[in-house]
């Protein structure tokens, strides 16, 4: 969810602390690795609006109609054809606007579902929805380039 | 179903019950299969992102944290008396502090603080300046071919001085669109100075700053790339301004493990 290794050292250390400290608060309502996945990504959600960035793109405030970009946009001289390179993927990700990066993290990667990333990051269902949809179609463009300047760069 | 249908219920195909994006209906489903059977655009959109999420589960991180987060989150747990050591009779340990290095090498520190100073500003101008469409046709970097793939290029010669155009501050009255367009990496930041620094100082570390600086250029250069070929794309640019930061924070970070 953060780009840089060293910031995700330092919310990696913060996580634990925060386990050894609410360790007392867990009720055993849901099994104990949800409940510590939840607080390492409040952890993490916190810093993010500490620094000011939005958690969820802020121009995102319509439903999951909203036109999403257009899918003509990127290189479609080249095609994904059923393989994404996994690093590729990974620095894909971190170029992603913070919002978008968030709702594709957590869906995606870590498989929240949206009611749950909507209570996470403080959105509508709808909003979650249509930022992880932009997220996607940016990856896709974001591959297809970089797929593009390999095959150039050979 | 068209093409704008697709696009409509695109989310619920990739996101459906399962992986093989049983659409919502089975007239809906039927129809869906139809239409990708006869448009490859709408089939390689589709398959294109069901190829993404599914891809992007397996990055669920799997990877420990350093040796150092550990000691330090114990250190931590200490100094709030959340744990303690267990007692050995006996045995007194004595912390030896190292003397404080004074590093020569200071101008790294306000050449950290002006790459900061200098994203901060041009996002600034970025963000407050409105966007023209004549922005979008001009080039990001108005500059020769070279001075891109900077600065682990740039040049040795040039000093580490205040005076690149990136920080230098400019009326907004008075930028055109081509300054308002161009993204100038901080000047005068020699990469393999850096790095004969930390080798002279703390040349254990000097493999590990080489890798983290060389994935940071890697995103520089790649970043820049994109953004020549699609120069209205604001999230790459915003982009471009985070990996700058990035770097400087690296070397921010350098000088404050060596000192």
């Amino acid at each position: 969810m953060v780009s840089n290794p060293s910031q995700a050292e330092d919310l990696a250390q913060e996580a634990f602390l925060q386990l050894f400290r609410k360790i007392g608060t867990f009720r055993g309502e849901s099994a104990f690795s949800t409940w510590l996945h939840r607080m390492t990504v409040n952890v993490v959600l916190m810093q993010l609006r500490k620094k000011g960035l939005p958690v969820v793109s802020l121009e995102e405030t319509l439903e999951s109609d909203e036109e999403a970009p257009r899918k003509e946009f990127g290189a479609n001289d080249v095609k994904l054809s059923g393989s994404v390179d996994r690093l590729q993927l990974q620095r894909a990700i971190n170029r992603l606007p913070p919002g978008y990066k968030t709702v594709f993290v957590l869906h995606d990667v870590e498989g929240f579902e949206h009611n749950e990333i909507a209570q996470l990051v403080g959105c509508s269902i709808g909003n979650s929805k249509s930022q992880l949809h932009k997220a996607r179609l940016k990856l896709r463009d974001y591959l297809k380039f970089m797929r593009a300047e390999k095959a150039k760069t050979g | 179903m068209t093409c704008s249908d697709v696009d409509r219920i695109l989310p619920d195909i990739i996101d459906g019950a399962s992986m093989d994006g049983n659409a919502t209906s089975a007239d809906q489903d039927f129809e869906l299969q139809s239409h990708l059977s006869t448009c490859p655009d709408c089939s390689e959109l589709v398959s294109d992102l069901r190829l993404i999420a599914g891809e992007a589960r397996q990055l669920s991180d799997t990877d420990e944290p350093a040796p150092r987060v550990w000691v330090r989150i114990a250190t931590q747990l200490r100094a709030e008396g959340l744990i303690r050591d267990p007692e050995l009779p006996g045995l007194r340990t004595v912390v030896a502090t190292p003397p404080r290095r004074q590093w020569r090498a200071r101008w790294l520190a306000p050449v950290a603080i002006l790459a900061l100073a200098a994203g901060s500003l041009l996002l600034h101008q970025k963000t407050t300046s409105p966007v023209t469409p004549q922005i979008a046709k001009q080039p990001l970097v108005q500059q020769p071919e070279t001075p891109v793939a900077l600065p682990e290029t740039q040049v040795a010669q040039q000093p580490a001085s205040p005076s690149n155009k990136a920080v230098a501050p400019t009326p907004r009255s008075s930028q055109t669109a081509p300054e308002q367009a161009e993204i100038s990496p901080p000047a005068g930041i020699d990469d393999q100075q850096f790095l004969s620094e930390v080798s002279s100082r703390a040349p254990s570390m000097r493999a590990a700053y080489e890798t983290q600086l060389q994935a940071v250029n890697n995103e520089i250069r790649e970043t820049q790339a994109y953004i020549r070929q699609y120069p209205g794309d604001m999230d790459a640019r915003q982009h471009l301004m985070e990996v700058y930061q990035q770097k400087a924070m690296l070397y921010q970070m350098a000088l404050d493990r060596i000192q």
